[in-house]
């Protein structure tokens, strides 16, 4: 590790994004293979179709579970806009798309990711339940089962469309960042850029963890 | 091979239910456990074996006559068939030959997408061997320029099986002679089915008859849009992502002289 980095997600938060975001790919492959019969070749990677269809819906549940866990922990953060920083920042698009002077500060998660972490968990709540009407589709009305499969495409193409900002954005669109999410450390002069409020709360607060620098205050905030 | 359809004139049925057994016969099918229902009508709904049935219906007129009404109710084999829209595997397809909806139970994943799919409710689902059931228009046998079994054993000349023109118009001719409320049932949903009815009384006094059936909205909505739409959008996102990182590219700290850019 070097100096000058700063953690920004402890191994649980890795542990969850991690589960989730394997299991939601797995889902989207398998999900393909049964979607578009040119993409039934994907079946051969797990013995067949059938058992294509057994992984899709195994591993629907370890992502029901994934999803469930990161919305408890996330939804503060991430599931609430906060205004008016929230809408400044919405209005200069994050200065993403167009020249913004000094891009508005907002929290530790932008409107950007809040959009796609609410995107995540409203529609992988649709397919959740959805998926699971699908899988015992006896159980219910057919009148109403019918509309469990245009809504678990619905919530197919949000999320996969929505994976590849994500993929994007967290990659080599905002070189530095990736790391949040696989060592837990970022650059402090790259958090500073892209998360400055936060970092400035954290420095006022003591909680800002820099590798090679005593904390400044261990107890800061807590009582014991 | 011309198009060929089947025909079943309820007027001309006395259900014997020849047909019935022939179709278990004809496709080597198990006879279930029966219960007295107080009904002829046995089993009371299609299941993963039978394939095809004979309602029984008490009919009080409005003259307070009571009639019996028979109808047979099997795989329709619609032209735009939801069930082969919505199969993710091709088990269900089209029999190329004759246009009937085939069912190849090797590629059957058991799914269940088509039980919810079909507007007449015809495929049933067997947990057991997890694959779902249907009739196939005795595929073996119309291949071979045979009649389905259940036409085959029909001695009423209430099914009948034959090209779709001829069959059309004997069905129109013997709507006419039955006059009242006679009709014919099928020709007019789905593109055309490949089974259809002549009915000596309007469709909705059948009882679990399908009232102007027709591909479900949500399987237009499902495969006919959202589904080319998934790939339409993921590729317009990563097209999207590629245009962003040639013309503003990456967003980086102030101090590497790369000022963030945007605009131009």
């Amino acid at each position: 590790m070097k100096k000058g980095y700063v953690q920004v997600t402890d191994s649980y938060e890795r542990i969850i994004h991690w589960t989730m975001a394997i299991s939601c790919l797995l889902l989207c492959l398998t999900g393909l293979g049964m979607m578009f019969q040119s993409f039934n070749f994907i079946g051969y990677v797990f013995g067949g179709l059938k058992n294509l269809k057994l992984v899709h819906n195994f591993t629907g549940l370890i992502f029901a579970v994934s999803l469930l866990l990161a919305i408890r922990m996330w939804w503060k953060e991430a599931g609430v806009f906060v205004f008016p920083e929230d809408l400044d920042w919405i209005k200069a698009a994050g200065g993403y798309l167009w020249h913004v002077e000094k891009v508005p500060e907002t929290g530790k998660y932008n409107p950007g990711q809040k959009a796609f972490f609410l995107v995540v968990a409203g529609f992988g709540v649709i397919m959740i339940i959805t998926g699971l009407i699908m899988w015992f589709p006896t159980a219910l009305p057919v009148g109403l089962v019918r509309w469990m499969y245009p809504l678990h495409a619905l919530g197919f193409v949000a999320i996969f469309a929505f994976f590849f900002i994500h993929l994007y954005l967290g990659t080599i669109g905002n070189p530095g960042s990736v790391q949040a999410m696989f060592s837990g450390w970022m650059d402090k002069k790259v958090l500073t850029m892209l998360h400055p409020k936060w970092v400035k709360e954290m420095e006022h607060e003591g909680k800002l963890i820099v590798y090679g620098e005593e904390k400044k205050d261990d107890a800061h905030g807590h009582t014991a | 091979m011309t198009e060929k359809i089947k025909l079943y004139d309820d007027s001309k049925c006395t259900a014997c239910r020849g047909c019935q057994l022939a179709c278990k016969q004809w496709n080597a099918l198990k006879a279930t456990q029966t219960v007295n229902r107080g009904t002829y009508q046995n089993p009371p709904s299609l299941n993963p074996s039978t394939y095809m049935l004979i309602h029984f219906q008490d009919y009080v007129t409005k003259d307070g006559d009571v009639k019996w009404l028979f109808r047979k109710e099997a795989c329709m084999h619609c032209t735009d068939a939801a069930c082969v829209t919505v199969c993710p595997s091709g088990a269900l397809h089209y029999n190329k030959a004759t246009g009937t909806v085939g069912l190849d139970h090797d590629k059957c994943i058991g799914c269940k997408e088509c039980v919810a799919a079909c507007p007449f409710e015809i495929p049933k689902y067997d947990a057991r061997t997890d694959k779902v059931y249907k009739c196939d228009m005795c595929e073996s046998r119309i291949t071979n320029n045979m009649e389905p079994a259940c036409v085959k054993a029909c001695p009423t000349g209430a099914l009948k099986w034959g090209v779709k023109e001829d069959m059309l118009k004997v069905a129109a001719k013997r709507v006419g002679q039955l006059g009242g409320d006679a009709t014919t049932y099928g020709d007019q949903y789905v593109k055309g089915t490949h089974f259809m009815y002549v009915l000596k009384e309007k469709p909705e006094v059948y009882a679990d008859i399908h009232k102007d059936p027709s591909v479900p909205l949500s399987v237009t909505l499902w495969k006919g849009w959202l589904k080319p739409l998934s790939l339409l959008a993921a590729g317009g996102v990563m097209a999207g992502a590629f245009i962003h990182y040639i013309t503003h590219g990456p967003k980086t700290p102030h101090e590497d002289g790369q000022e963030q850019k945007g605009g131009e």
